[in-house]
């Protein structure tokens, strides 16, 4: 009869979708908590939870050595956009990752708060020697550096007629943008406020919109764009002289976990890594960035063509 | 293993390869580079498709079972009713960006934050429909149940369940579309779903990936209406669909 | 931009001292959310109304109706923000306002449509009968009494345009999304602060369309 199917049907739909949404909610709580964390397993590799931070040179770093470790046996598990430094660095204190590409001067002026030193090696070193006091440590750093800027249309920059940060102090008001991390950096708005002496500064926090934007449509003075960044290359915009050098040398290296090196593998993780890192001069990363950011290709695609011309992965 | 680099081991630098300039089409950030959709459709789009549908199901399905309960609570016990139905209004009064972030202190930058928060979003639309539905069930019905005599559980299953799905139904489809809008906001914490595509996109002011991450949004959004609509005709032939 | 202060009871008593400490920001900030909201609100009135309106009268585009109510909530805010921002490669107030408009329209298309698409037509044919013109039917007859459901429609495009204005604040186009954003700037005392604010605005203005809901419904009731 009519009316007992469709009775029947109703019931029977009901219950069939209440069971399929309790499997899928079953399944989604015991499939989302696995992964987290690992323990070094002593003779077979051990898994590298390989985090980057939520910008594309990050990204690119992470893919870069993720893929290279890879190709040698190790199984590696990407944990991409996690945040600042001080976030990420909260993940690898707390075992959430054990592997991320870091910049030296951010460990030692921002995480370690202390005096920037005045060599990129020595740098290197004071960085190392943070992270070895906290179960951490640093591989081999790169040749290229990142340097957070000063940056300014061109044309801005010219009107107001400075040419390195110091000229800013003759400015009245000016605004400059940055991540929301910036704010208590010295490496970013506490040095300009407090190296420099530029109490007038303006911070406008950047998140979604790229710098470039924000100083294209005139909505700030000046930004913090980083100085391997394509748009820096153009003449259109102008990084002032950072003649008191507050924003330090940020040359790239591996922070990773103690544990992650020890053991027979640690030797091989660690050569590999370096061997990467040996290989990222200033031209490439500006080449690979450029061929991300302008030519918009995936920085998955970007790393595997970089590392196969190099012979780190086949 | 102190060694600083700029040893770099033999030879010179590295072996730059050639990535190109990108298509004109691409350095200008153009809306439909069909190119790119095609070389980055496999490490990007799909990957993000197949989050979001991820996240779409497992909020639409704990959000159903949560709302199903809620919904005989606050149907057979009256006095339940009023404070149940404020409260998920006011969920879906919270945007859901904040919501995401004050849930990050408990559940962290992963998914489950996000499932969290999509949950309470659905729960809005299915308590709603659901009580409603069920109320919606007309006395007579009712009081035929009681002349034929079946219990209380049966009557709730023959007449009042059957009865109330059109109504459930038509909150589930409401709750699922908005569910894969919403999902969209999700990038902000963790990179999953096609919300992802479309910030880059934004940051890097290029048309096509936001363009290619919006449409495939908005037709997961329509492809799953309209399979739950053919869903509910299929079990409910009587009721109307709308 | 989201970060991993921690979240304890004493956070809720905080918000409440956040906005008190901050009754100036917090009420700017809450007027450019609502001067946002309501703009767009106003925009996507003028452009449906007419239309859902028109049509519901003649009972046509009931497909219409429905299609673009399906796809209105099918539309992703960040999409349609992203959208406008990159299309006119500007950043503020209309490139907000005009994905917040595209959002509006759906509810209050649709529920215009079946408000006046509802009236009993032997009232309407009433009135056919007693001389009115087609526009004096609607304006007369049709609108009033179709006006709780168009209310209601506006109530439901209010909460949701006022709570997705947030977003705006994301990219730049300030209201109390700036401060949910930026929790780096505000704490999390601060976010859950410009969340409570968004709410009261939300629930305060669907409170106040509601009470112009009841009073249409009222008056429309049949006296016994």
């Amino acid at each position: 009869m009519y009316r007992k199917h469709t009775r029947r049907a109703a019931k029977a739909a009901f219950a069939v979708s209440l069971g399929v949404a309790l499997l899928i909610g079953l399944a989604a709580c015991g499939g989302g908590g696995g992964g987290n964390t690992t323990t070094t397993q002593t003779a077979s590799k051990p898994t590298i939870i390989l985090g980057s931070k939520n910008f594309s040179e990050e990204t690119l770093l992470g893919q870069l050595y993720g893929q290279a470790l890879t190709a040698k046996g190790f199984k590696v598990v990407y944990k991409p956009s996690i945040g600042s430094s001080e976030l990420i660095d909260t993940a690898i204190k707390s075992n959430k990752i054990n592997f991320y590409p870091e910049y030296t001067g951010v460990i030692v002026l921002d995480l370690a708060k202390e005096k920037s030193p005045k060599t990129a090696n020595a740098t290197f070193r004071a960085a190392k020697k943070y992270e070895e006091g906290r179960g951490l440590t640093l591989l081999n750093a790169t040749p290229f550096e990142d340097v957070d800027t000063f940056t300014m249309l061109t044309t801005k920059a010219n009107a107001l007629g400075v040419h390195k940060i110091s000229d800013m102090t003759k400015v009245a008001r000016f605004s400059y943008a940055g991540y929301p991390e910036c704010q208590t950096r010295a490496t970013c708005l506490l040095g300009l406020k407090n190296v420099y002496g530029l109490k007038q500064v303006q911070f406008k926090p950047l998140s979604t919109i790229s710098v470039y934007t924000l100083l294209d449509n005139g909505t700030v003075t000046a930004g913090d764009g980083f100085s391997t960044d394509p748009q820096q290359l153009q003449k259109k915009y102008t990084a002032l002289v950072d003649d008191k050098h507050i924003f330090g040398f940020q040359n790239v290296a591996p922070v990773v976990s103690q544990k992650l090196v020890s053991g027979s593998n640690g030797k091989l993780l660690e050569d590999t890594a370096n061997a990467v890192s040996a290989k990222l001069t200033l031209n490439a990363m500006q080449q690979m960035n450029n061929a991300v950011v302008v030519a918009k290709a995936s920085p998955t695609l970007v790393a595997k063509k970089f590392l196969q011309a190099n012979g780190c992965r086949s | 293993m102190s060694g600083w680099l700029l040893a770099a081991g033999g030879g010179g630098g590295p072996v730059i390869p050639n990535f190109g300039q990108g298509s004109a089409c691409e350095r200008s950030g153009g809306w439909f580079c069909t190119d790119w959709v095609r070389a980055n459709w496999d490490s990007t789009l799909q990957p993000a498709l197949v989050q979001h549908i991820e996240l779409t199901v497992v909020a639409v399905a704990v959000g159903f079972v949560i709302a199903s309960v809620l919904a005989l609570v606050g149907y057979r016990w009256r006095p339940f009713d009023l404070p149940l139905g404020v409260f998920t209004d006011f969920l879906y009064t919270i945007p859901s960006l904040a919501l995401f972030t004050l849930l990050v202190p408990f559940t962290g930058l992963t998914v489950t934050t996000v499932e969290i928060a999509l949950i309470s979003y659905t729960l809005f639309v299915l308590y709603r429909n659901m009580v409603a539905g069920l109320r919606g069930v007309p006395e007579e019905a009712l009081e035929v149940a009681r002349g034929m005599g079946l219990t209380r559980v049966q009557t709730f299953f023959r007449v009042e369940l059957p009865l109330a799905s059109p109504a459930m139904f038509a909150g589930l489809r409401i709750a699922t579309v908005s569910t894969v809008s919403i999902a969209t906001v999700a990038a902000f914490v963790i990179p999953k779903g096609l919300g992802e595509p479309i910030l880059t996109g934004l940051q890097q002011s290029f048309g096509t990936e936001i363009l290619a991450g919006s449409l495939l949004a908005i037709l997961l959004a329509l492809t799953a209406d309209g399979l739950l609509a053919l869903f509910q005709r299929g079990v409910t032939p009587w009721s109307r669909i709308r | 931009m989201i970060l991993g202060d921690s979240f304890t009871p004493g956070t809720f008593v905080d918000a409440f001292r956040f906005i008190g400490d901050h009754a100036t920001l917090m009420l700017d900030k809450t007027g450019e959310t609502a001067e946002l909201s309501f703009a767009a609100l106003g925009v996507a009135l003028l452009l449906s109304l007419p239309l859902g309106l028109w049509l519901g009268h003649r009972h046509r585009g009931l497909f219409l109706a429905l299609g673009v109510s399906t796809l209105g909530r099918a539309l992703p805010i960040i999409a349609l923000v992203a959208f406008f921002i990159t299309l006119f490669g500007s950043i503020g107030f209309w490139v907000n306002a005009a994905a917040l408009i595209v959002l509006a329209i759906p509810p209050l298309l649709t529920n215009a449509y079946f408000g006046v698409d509802g009236v009993d037509r032997d009232v309407v044919e009433a009135a056919r009968g007693m001389g009115l013109k087609e526009p004096q039917i609607l304006s007369r007859v049709e609108l009033p009494l179709g006006l709780p459901l168009l209310l209601a429609g506006v109530r439901i495009a209010a909460v949701f345009v006022i709570a997705t204005a947030t977003i705006a604040g994301t990219v730049g186009g300030g209201g109390l999304g700036e401060i949910i954003a930026n929790q780096a700037s505000y704490g999390l005392s601060g976010v859950l602060a410009a969340a409570l604010c968004v709410s009261a605005l939300a629930l305060l203005t669907a409170f106040v369309i509601g009470l112009a809901q009841r009073a249409a419904s009222r008056r429309m009731a049949p006296r016994t």
